[in-house]
């Protein structure tokens, strides 16, 4: 079982490394190289900052028409974390309208700070829907790390989890082999490490 | 068989152990009832007392008026300071010099003079001081006994010499950590008191073999000798404890130390306790924690850990983790200094810390004592 | 709903980390010690994130801090805000590249508020903590030593002009003292602050923590008492507040 994670300049990816350590992955790589890429596994997309400046750096390094083909084409799971999860959706509002990787019918805009302290930074609970191969074995509404200022929606059933922050945003989705936390689940304690769990061993 | 135990008290970690300690119904130890008194109680009246002590003995003509007994540390300076900036008294600091001093103790006297204050340094014969520190460990199990013993009479006979009336002693750390509550209430204290609590009484015996030894004659002994009391009515000279005027708060004589008299703490902490503040000023404190942790099982920590606990910084529960940590501290930092100090071999000290511990409450495992209890866990034997 | 937080903050120096008292430090032990008298990986499970902090005075060795940090981020899983010293972009880059998941940023608020600004839009502002030390309404810069002219309120104000995520207030006369937390400044602070706060100085115990935690707008505790807290001192303290119906985020095992 080998899983990549996408490195592609922006991202916490040793606490990522770390969190899959400590639940005995063994075969990690890091990189954005596409032949590597392609003999994993699963991918994880991490994501720390902004929408428009990853999204430049992953079409800087081709990495779109990388994650294309492996995650549409292949179809490889992959699991979006926080921005990673955020840049597999359609757009994001952060600094001007920015295309996202497409991948997932979500739309990515800013809270609005009239109505609540942003960014959103804390456990906050997920209302967990079942069913779910994220959240297999785990009960019904949980705490995770959040720590964003720009939230995802969906008009569509991508399969996700909601948490109330202002206003209901996706938690998390799973629509096949895509899927995404905008919670850290490497941040998120017990909880956390569960849902990286299922996603090795489900997905 | 009678079975006996030991507990520890309810507020603090005070042991049971601790001589002349005594508990009320609810397992406080008189140290946390004697704070919880300090609170509600009105201070004023003893105030005033102190305010009309210090009007009868106030200079009027330019000379000393008080003597406080300084160590560089925080609570003499704390003393000195609100008697000379508050009460416009003219105190004369004396510092009797301890054996091994430390560095930053010797920097904080230095600091703490500085600050402006007129001070004496007494010496005391060195060959005499020694003598009496080693005869006191192995006599009494008190490492510094010498010192002990001159920081009341040497501090007495240079009062008297200058004529000085008024001796203010910090705290009385029977009523304020723990023991004897019998002088609580009363302002002044003598020289009975003295040698019965502080020395316990074991003033003659170290004396005794001194003098046993036949080199060192009563003359040697000037600085160590308590005065007849005649000698001392005669100038009317009074010992008291700030503690018994204002209510005594560690923590607060620190922060005054260190904005008003310079003090500096260590670095780093201590091998024996989580606190940097106190105590800094002797490398035989260290000796003389271990031999209280040995004779009744609780240190260092355990006395800084009472002081946090009841003015409210931590917890008991906190303070646990913290004593067992540091408590059982054989001085190993300082062995070699202490076995060049008393010119022993590790056998021979050793020897002296196998005579004083309590051997119902520490055995030995590989050469070194070990707690047979748990901390503030009931212990009977 | 969104929980608030308990946060332990480690004063890093020269390969120690201290306990501080009015910023004045006491070496107490190494990472090793971290280690053995915290057990760091179970006690994480009692709090929500650690800050560590470089106090180092001269050269501040990033490269050295961000070696500790690595063990630090390999030992829990929660999350770990790091800062200190940060001096330039390049400092950023090191301390998210060894596992940091925020920065804190101090001096840097007053004297490169440009390279503040460049971190927060590249990082984003979640990314970011503000830290202030002050006495009163004097605030201080560089490990407490200078002074600057602009006082506390307006301060926050330029900082939240600085589109940071949030601001971490540190009570220099309460540090490292066991007084509690300065009540009335956090009060004031927290009635007209627009971003979360975290307020830190004066914590021995937990019934400080709940006591500032309780306030209306103050979202996360912070404490940088290194002794107060060890053995089993955390999962107790939470207990203790879980039992006082603090509004903690609860991990069932």
């Amino acid at each position: 079982m080998k899983v990549a994670i996408v490195d592609y300049g922006m991202g916490n990816i040793r606490s990522i490394a770390s969190a899959l350590k400590y639940i005995n992955v063994r075969d990690i790589v890091i990189s954005s190289n596409e032949k590597e890429l392609s003999k994993s596994d699963k991918l994880i997309l991490p994501g720390v900052g902004s929408f428009a400046s990853a999204m430049k750096f992953i079409k800087g390094r081709g990495l779109d028409a990388t994650l294309n083909e492996l995650v549409i084409q292949q179809e490889k799971p992959v699991l979006g974390i926080c921005l990673g999860m955020q840049l597999l959706g359609m757009s994001s509002d952060e600094d001007g309208v920015n295309q996202g990787l497409g991948f997932i019918d979500g739309v990515v805009d800013v809270f609005d700070d009239d109505n609540v302290t942003v960014p959103h930074v804390g456990f906050n609970q997920v209302a967990l829907k079942h069913p779910s191969l994220l959240y297999q074995n785990m009960q019904d509404t949980l705490d995770f790390y959040f720590v964003h200022s720009h939230k995802m929606t969906a008009n569509s059933d991508i399969g996700q989890s909601f948490c109330h922050y202002d206003e209901s945003f996706v938690a998390s989705f799973e629509k096949g082999n895509i899927a995404g936390t905008q919670f850290h689940p490497e941040l998120s304690q017990k909880n956390g490490l569960n849902v990286l769990k299922n996603f090795m061993e489900l997905f | 068989m009678c079975k006996k135990e030991i507990f520890w008290c309810n507020n603090c970690l005070n042991m049971s152990t601790r001589p002349r300690i005594t508990f009320d119904d609810r397992g406080y130890c008189n140290a946390c009832q004697w704070l919880e008194e300090k609170k509600i109680m009105d201070w004023k009246p003893r105030e005033e007392e102190l305010v009309n002590l210090l009007d009868k003995y106030r200079s009027t003509n330019g000379n000393f008026d008080c003597v406080v007994p300084v160590s560089g540390g925080k609570d003499g300076s704390y003393v000195a300071h609100q008697l000379k900036h508050k009460y416009g008294m003219n105190p004369l600091a004396i510092t009797v010099k301890p054996a091994l001093s430390l560095e930053i103790g010797d920097q904080n006297i230095t600091n703490f003079i500085r600050s402006g204050y007129n001070h004496i340094h007494i010496s005391c014969n060195p060959i005499v001081l020694d003598r009496l520190n080693k005869y006191g460990f192995i006599e009494k199990g008190f490492p510094y006994y010498g010192w002990l013993i001159a920081i009341m009479t040497a501090v007495i006979k240079t009062a008297t010499n200058f004529k000085i009336p008024l001796i203010f002693y910090g705290e009385d750390g029977e009523v304020e950590y723990g023991g004897s509550t019998e002088s609580k209430n009363k302002s002044l204290y003598d020289m009975e008191y003295m040698k019965r609590v502080y020395l316990e009484g074991g003033h003659a015996k170290v004396f005794d073999r001194i003098k046993a030894d036949g080199d060192i004659s009563d003359t040697d002994l000037a600085f160590f000798q308590f005065p007849a009391e005649e000698e001392i009515s005669g100038i009317g000279l009074s010992f008291t404890h700030w503690s018994y005027y204002e209510a005594w708060d560690s923590y607060r004589n620190y922060i005054v130390a260190k904005d008003h008299c310079g003090l500096i703490e260590k670095d780093e902490g201590n091998q024996d306790t989580f606190t940097n503040f106190a105590q800094n000023d002797q490398a035989l404190y260290s000796l003389h924690a271990y031999l209280m942790y040995l004779k009744f099982g609780f240190g260092r920590a355990t006395q800084d850990a009472g002081i946090e606990i009841r003015r409210g910084a931590m917890t008991r529960g906190q303070a646990i983790n913290l004593v067992k940590m540091y408590d059982n501290a054989y001085p190993e930092e300082l062995i070699e200094t202490y076995l060049a100090y008393y010119q022993m071999t590790k056998d021979e000290f050793d020897a002296v810390l196998d005579k004083y511990v309590n051997k119902d409450l520490f055995e030995k495992k590989d050469g070194v004592w070990q707690p047979k209890f748990d901390v503030a866990q009931d212990f009977s034997y | 709903m969104l929980r608030k937080r308990i946060i332990f903050t480690l004063i890093y120096e020269n390969g120690f980390f201290n306990q501080s008292r009015n910023f004045r430090l006491q070496k107490v032990g190494n990472i090793d010690w971290l280690e053995k008298n915290y057990r760091l990986q179970d006690i994480s499970f009692s709090l929500d994130e650690i800050i560590v902090l470089n106090a180092s005075k001269g050269d501040k060795d990033i490269k050295r801090f961000a070696t500790i940090l690595n063990r630090l981020v390999d030992d829990v899983f929660i999350p770990i805000a790091a800062g200190g010293g940060v001096n330039s972009i390049a400092d950023a880059e090191m301390l998210f590249k060894n596992g940091a998941d925020k920065i804190v940023l101090n001096s840097a608020l007053y004297e490169k508020p440009n390279m503040v600004k460049e971190i927060v839009q590249h990082y984003g502002k979640q990314s970011v903590v503000a830290s202030v030390d002050y006495i009163n309404q004097d605030v201080f810069i560089k490990n407490g030593v200078q002074k600057i002219d602009t006082p506390l309120d307006l301060y926050i104000k330029h900082i939240e002009s600085l589109n940071v995520g949030e601001v971490y207030l540190n009570s220099i006369e309460q540090d490292g003292t066991g007084f509690g937390y300065d009540i009335d400044t956090i009060q004031k602070i927290s009635s007209e602050i627009k971003i979360p706060l975290i307020v830190a100085g004066g914590a021995g115990n937990e019934k400080h923590l709940l006591k500032a935690i309780s306030m209306g707008n103050v979202n996360a505790v912070a404490t940088a008492n290194l002794f107060n807290f060890i053995g089993d001192g955390w999962p107790n303290a939470r207990r203790y507040m879980l039992e006082n119906n603090c509004n903690l985020a609860e991990w069932k095992s």
